[in-house]
This record gives structure tokens, C-alpha cells and sequence, in this order.
């Protein structure tokens, strides 16, 4: 019979376990960051690219496969740099490592320190968008009126998928002074 | 339960004393009281978001710039949304499930009292804090109710007030769900078992349940906003290598149960209405119950729907398209289930009836955009239209807080002991569903011809349908007054009503005397 449960402690133990799985839940929404980060990586979601060292890019087959690789950049309205791509466009043969330069200035009066996110539209191929240096890969700073040309070197790797002739990497400079500490 | 014990020995010398109005109202631990407290809220609430519905429609009168800036529209679209969410739709079930659940399952009071005073008490400080963000250098948030970054990292300290009020009502929330659930699982009558219980005390259980999963990641959303602003931290925002994507996923995966935490219990209010108004038992009462477990389970599977248009890889395009066009089965069965119950039954259209078949058409025909949402392809379409406004206002709307209504009318007689006035009641019945429909049936056509949605101004083309919409939106809101006048005149006098008040209704909440006394159930029913 239920007489042998005390209610009190059933009543206080239900409690306790709702009040748990509330607590893993809001920890669930902090999980979820990593569990996106892991997934976009396996999956490419939101066009982000690999890294790929230098030596085993230069030992892939290059195909005589074509893509059109258009590069465009802007900065944050927050940050006073101009940022344009030198080179605009490249046929990049699938399997060869390439090197595109962009340039960039500082017109403000203090130094500031940027970070460049990026991401390869169709996003489907970013995956298959291999760097080996980046100006990406490390924050930059820029004196007061200090001018920089800075490199991007990647490759096409053999699984680029088939229908994709053309793709777009984009980049932006973010105003980082923020999270200088880190 | 010793508090159930005590209160049982008290209640035996003065039945029905109710302590003085200060401690009646302001340390209430009567679920009856509570509840009160909570639909009082939640109507007030409902007039706050309403008048800054007002603002919106009126500004839409015409083209151009009329009576308000951009800013302020802005601000009039997100906070009338955070106080019809927050404030009104959630308040107001827990008011019904307050004074409902325990007197349906046969239960002296909830059981966590103390809690239950809590839970409410937060609210009018939540809501105070924001709305004194209008006052605030900038005003109220102005980012839409979703509060998407990177703009609410930009925003000024409205966005830090909204956070602590969204912190605070999900506190409050999580404390409703967990006493419904300690209600529900603990302290039922004896005979009642779970496949016993009423359809409300069901839609409910699985909305605690559900608030409990999901409250607290939006709470974390909001935490990484606050962190992201003010303490250097980078998840959201791109500078620091954070993904504002990121937040619409951890948003909608909160959003998409909170739609249904806003539905079920309209769900169970309804399936009380209609069997007792067709004189049949309720058709199909365990699929029902299966449904409702169904539409929440898929409730988690739906989220990236709301964001078809982020750029996501196919597969998870199609994975979306076909999970969300699922909720339509268990959907689909509960209304079938609905009309069968009424399928040759001895009916009758009282108010609550009216309101309850008016749900179930209007509320179907929100499913029904909501299928044509659904399509991924043609979603890119109508994406951020007034198509999305027109869909929403019709589950929201036509779906819970009209089921609101007609519950209100349903048990108004157990909670004020006197009949409410039919004809009044019908005529607010008609003037709500045909003003509604004359705001927010134009909106799915100016949606389709691609009217954005969240901007004070249109092209021309668009002003004749948002004309119709915005003098519906006024018959709307004015027609509500009788629904207050209706309320307080049912309140004050009125034909007294029996304890069945219906013909012969089922369910615990119609044994006890109407007004239900102070204090119900000390001695525990039995049910077969």
C-alpha cells in the first residue's frame, strides 16, 4: 500500500531530480557549443576550412580540374581598416597550392589588433578548402597608418566535389582588442 | 503530507475561513488564490502587449512615418512579443493549471505551496524590470523577441534589463513545472490512475516537463549574451572567433518546445470543453494522450526550421522539412479526435463551446501555414514575411489565449459561483474571432507579395490589406473591454451556479461546490 512510501520523501525526491535535470539542461546550452564547433568541423557547416601542412599539400596529384576561386573581404564597420583582396581571382587547378594576397591598412592614429574570420561559400566545399598559412591563423597588428600585404596559401584537395566549379572565400577583419587577454 | 494533515484539522472548526486581505493575497499559499493571482497577471499583461500591438497596427495605417520612429516601433514589436510570451500566454496557463489541477485530480492544494507563491511573486518584478527598460538611454530591446546576435551584444543596457527579466520568469517557470509535476505524480486521489487522469492534468504534465527541458537552455543563451557583452567572452560574437548561427540553433532549440509549452495546455483545455458541451465521453482519450507525448518529443527534433535560410547543408534542410511536417500526424489526430467527440453529439453552443470549435478551425487553419512554413523550398519565400505573422497569430492567438478564453467562461462559474452572462458572452465570442480574423487573415497576402515583418513603413501596394488588418486590430482590442466587464460583473453577482454548473460534466473539479470553498478535498476522493 502506499501507506509504506513516505510521501514527504517521494514528494522531496521528485523535487531533487527536476531541480538536477533542470541544471544539466542549462548545462545541455552550454554543450552545445563545443557539440556545434565538432559538428561543424566533421560536416563543413558554415563554409568553415581545413589546415593542411605545407609538405603533404605539395605532395598531392593536381588534376587538370578547374575551379574559379574569387576572393572577397571586408572589415567591421567597428574598425577604421581598409581590407581589399590584390588578387581578385584564381583558376585553381584541384591538387596545386595556390598563394592569394590581400591588402591591408590601418587609417586610424592608434594600434589596433584584428582578427580575420572566414568562411568558403558553397559551404559544402569548404571542407575540401585546404590552407597551409594564413594571415587568419593569428591576430594582426597595425600601427597607426601602417599598411600590410597579407597571405593566404591553401589547396583544393581530390574530394572537392565534383559539381562545384566555382567557389568564393570571404573574409573579415574584426576589431580584437576585446579579447586581447586570450 | 503533513501541511495537507494540518490544514485537514483546521478546516474542520471554520470551513471556509479565508485569512485578511494582505496575507488572502500577497502571501497566499492557496492554489486557488495563486491562480487568481496568475489569470489577473496574465490579463493584465495581455492589455499591456495588446496596446503595443496598437502602436505596431497603427503605425501601419498608412505608409510613411506616422506616429512613432523606427526605434520605437522596433522596440513595440519586441517587447509586445516578450509580454504576450512571457507575460500572457505562459501566466496565464499556470493560472488555469493552479486552480485546475488540483481540483481535478483531487488534490488538497499543490504541492509546494511555498513554492507557488514564489513562482508568481517573481513575475511582477520580472515584468516591472521590463518594461522600466523603455525608460532607459535607448530604450526597450529592439532586436525582435528571439534577441538574435551579434545585435543584442550592440544593444544598450535594455538588453541587460531584458536578461534579468528573462532569467527571472524562467525561474518562475521551472518552479510552476516542477510543482505541476510533483502535483500530477505525487499526490492524485486514490483510483486516479495515470490513464485516468483529465486530459488537462495530461497536456500539462508534458508541458512542465518540457518546460523544464527547455527553459533552462534559454537561459544559458541568455547567459552567453550577457557574458558575450560585458565579460569578454566570444560566443556569439565573430570578433572573438564566436558564430552568431550558433545562437539561432541554442534560441530555437529553447523556441520551437516553447511553442508547444504555449499549445498543450490550450490542447487540454479544449478537450475538456467539447465533451462536455457535445454530451459524449472524449473520443480516442489515450491517443490523445500519445499524441500529446508525440508533439513534444518532436517539438526537439523541429528547431532549424526557424532558420531555413542560414545556409544549411541540404541534408539537414530535407531532416527539418520531413521531422516538422511529422508534428502534423499527432496534430492531426487530436483534432480528429475532436471532431469525433462531437460527431453526433447532443450539442449545444454555449460560450465555451464557441470558443472551443472556434479553436479548433481557426487553430487548424495556423497548422495549416504552418505545413506550407514547413516546405523548405517555398520557406525561402516566405521567410520573415507577414506570412510568418499571420501563421503565428493563428496558433497563438486563435489557438491559446482563445482557448484561454473559453476556459475562462468554462470554469468562471466554479471560480466565481455565479453564471456569467450568455449573450454577453457570445457576442465577445463573435466580435474576438471575427475581428481577429479581419487583423491576421490580410497578413498571410501581404506576407505571400513579400511584406517583411519588424519595419514601421511599406511600399504602397501593401496599404489597402494593412489597413483591413490594423481596423480589425482595433475592434480586437477594444472588444476585449467586454471580456474584463464580462469577468467582473460574473465576479460581483450573477445567477448563482449549481456545482455541476454544465450538464452533467465529468471530471473532480464539478463535485465540489461552486464558488469551489477555500480549502477542497481534505479528505481525499475516490475515483473508480
Amino acid at each position: 500500500m502506499a501507506d509504506v512510501i513516505d510521501p514527504q520523501s517521494e514528494r522531496n525526491n521528485i523535487v531533487v531530480k527536476l531541480v538536477v535535470i533542470a541544471l544539466i539542461m542549462f548545462g545541455f546550452g552550454y554543450a552545445l557549443v563545443p557539440l556545434y564547433e565538432a559538428f561543424c568541423k566533421v560536416t563543413g557547416f558554415g563554409g568553415k576550412t581545413d589546415i593542411i601542412a605545407e609538405a603533404a599539400a605539395n605532395n598531392g596529384v593536381v588534376s587538370d580540374r578547374d575551379v574559379a576561386v574569387t576572393f572577397t573581404s571586408h572589415s567591421s564597420s567597428a574598425l577604421p581598416w581598409e581590407f581589399k583582396p590584390i588578387t581578385k581571382g584564381l583558376d585553381v587547378k584541384v591538387g596545386e597550392v595556390q598563394e592569394a594576397i590581400f591588402y591591408v591598412k590601418n587609417y586610424s592614429n592608434r594600434p589596433i589588433t584584428g582578427m580575420a574570420t572566414f568562411n568558403v561559400t558553397p559551404p559544402r566545399a569548404g571542407f575540401h578548402f585546404k590552407k597551409t598559412e594564413c594571415f587568419c591563423f593569428t591576430k594582426q597588428v597595425l600601427q597607426p597608418g601602417e599598411e600590410q600585404e597579407m597571405a593566404v596559401r591553401f589547396m583544393l584537395d581530390s574530394e572537392m566535389p565534383d559539381d562545384v566549379h566555382e567557389l568564393t572565400l570571404s573574409y573579415t577583419f574584426f576589431d580584437n582588442e576585446k579579447y586581447a587577454g586570450q | 503530507m503533513s501541511h495537507a494533515a494540518t490544514a485537514h484539522d483546521h478546516d474542520h472548526d471554520h470551513h471556509d475561513h479565508k485569512p485578511p486581505f494582505f496575507q488572502r493575497w500577497f502571501m497566499s499559499t492557496n492554489h486557488k488564490d495563486i491562480g487568481t493571482l496568475y489569470l489577473i497577471f496574465s490579463l493584465a499583461m495581455l492589455f499591456i502587449g495588446g496596446a503595443m500591438a496598437l502602436v505596431i497596427r497603427a503605425e501601419l495605417w498608412q505608409p510613411g512615418l506616422q506616429f512613432v520612429d523606427p526605434h520605437f516601433f522596433n522596440q513595440m514589436t519586441t517587447v509586445h512579443a516578450l509580454v504576450m510570451v512571457f507575460g500572457a500566454v505562459m501566466p496565464g496557463f499556470v493560472g488555469f493549471a493552479n486552480w485546475m489541477i488540483p481540483l481535478m485530480v483531487g488534490a488538497p492544494d499543490m504541492a509546494l505551496p511555498r513554492m507557488n507563491n514564489w513562482s508568481f511573486w517573481i513575475l511582477p518584478f520580472a515584468f516591472t524590470i521590463l518594461l522600466s527598460s523603455f525608460f532607459v538611454p535607448g530604450g526597450a530591446p529592439a532586436s525582435g523577441w528571439t534577441l538574435y546576435a551579434p545585435l543584442t551584444i550592440q544593444g544598450g543596457m535594455s538588453v541587460d534589463m531584458g536578461i534579468v527579466a528573462i532569467h527571472m520568469m524562467g525561474i518562475s517557470s521551472i518552479m510552476g513545472a516542477i510543482n505541476v509535476i510533483v502535483t500530477v505524480l505525487n499526490m492524485r486521489a486514490p483510483g486516479m490512475t495515470l490513464m485516468k487522469m483529465p486530459m488537462f492534468v495530461w497536456t500539462w504534465l508534458i508541458t512542465a516537463f518540457l518546460l523544464i527541458a527547455v527553459m533552462p537552455v534559454f537561459a544559458g543563451a541568455v547567459t552567453m549574451l550577457l557574458t558575450d557583452r560585458h565579460f569578454g567572452t566570444a560566443f556569439f560574437n565573430p570578433a572573438g572567433g564566436g558564430d552568431p548561427v550558433l545562437y539561432q540553433h541554442i534560441f530555437w532549440f529553447f523556441g520551437h518546445p516553447e511553442v508547444y509549452i504555449m499549445i498543450l495546455p490550450a490542447f487540454g483545455i479544449i478537450s475538456h470543453i467539447i465533451p462536455t458541451f457535445a454530451r459524449k465521453p472524449l473520443f480516442g482519450y489515450s491517443s490523445m494522450v500519445f499524441a500529446t507525448a508525440a508533439i513534444a518529443f518532436l517539438s526537439f527534433i523541429v528547431w532549424a526550421h526557424h532558420m531555413f535560410t542560414v545556409g544549411m547543408p541540404l541534408q539537414g534542410e530535407l531532416f527539418f522539412m520531413y521531422a516538422t511536417m511529422l508534428i502534423s500526424v499527432p496534430t492531426g489526430v487530436k483534432v480528429f479526435n475532436w471532431v469525433t467527440t462531437m460527431w453526433r453529439g447532443s450539442m449545444t453552443f454555449e460560450t465555451p463551446m464557441l470558443y472551443a470549435i472556434g479553436v479548433v478551425f481557426l487553430f487548424t487553419l495556423g497548422g495549416l501555414s504552418g505545413l506550407m512554413l514547413a516546405i523548405t523550398p517555398a520557406d525561402f519565400q516566405y521567410h520573415d514575411t507577414y506570412f510568418v505573422v499571420a501563421h503565428f497569430h493563428y496558433v497563438l492567438f486563435s489557438g491559446a489565449v482563445m482557448a484561454m478564453m473559453g476556459g475562462a467562461f468554462f470554469w468562471l462559474p466554479k471560480w466565481t459561483g455565479h453564471m456569467y452572462n450568455e449573450t454577453l458572452g457570445k457576442i465577445h465570442f463573435w466580435l474576438t474571432a471575427i475581428f481577429f480574423n479581419i487583423t491576421f487573415f490580410p497578413q498571410h497576402f501581404l506576407g505571400l507579395a513579400g511584406m517583411p515583418r519588424r519595419y514601421a513603413d511599406y511600399p504602397v501596394q501593401f496599404t489597402e490589406f494593412n489597413q483591413i488588418s490594423s481596423f480589425g486590430a482595433f475592434g480586437l482590442g477594444l472588444s476585449q473591454i467586454l471580456f474584463v466587464y464580462i469577468i467582473v460583473a460574473t465576479v460581483r453577482g450573477g445567477k448563482k451556479a449549481t456545482a455541476e454548473v454544465w450538464e452533467k460534466p465529468e471530471g473532480l473539479e464539478w463535485t465540489v461546490p461552486s464558488p469551489a470553498p477555500f480549502h477542497t478535498f481534505d479528505e481525499p476522493p475516490v475515483v473508480k
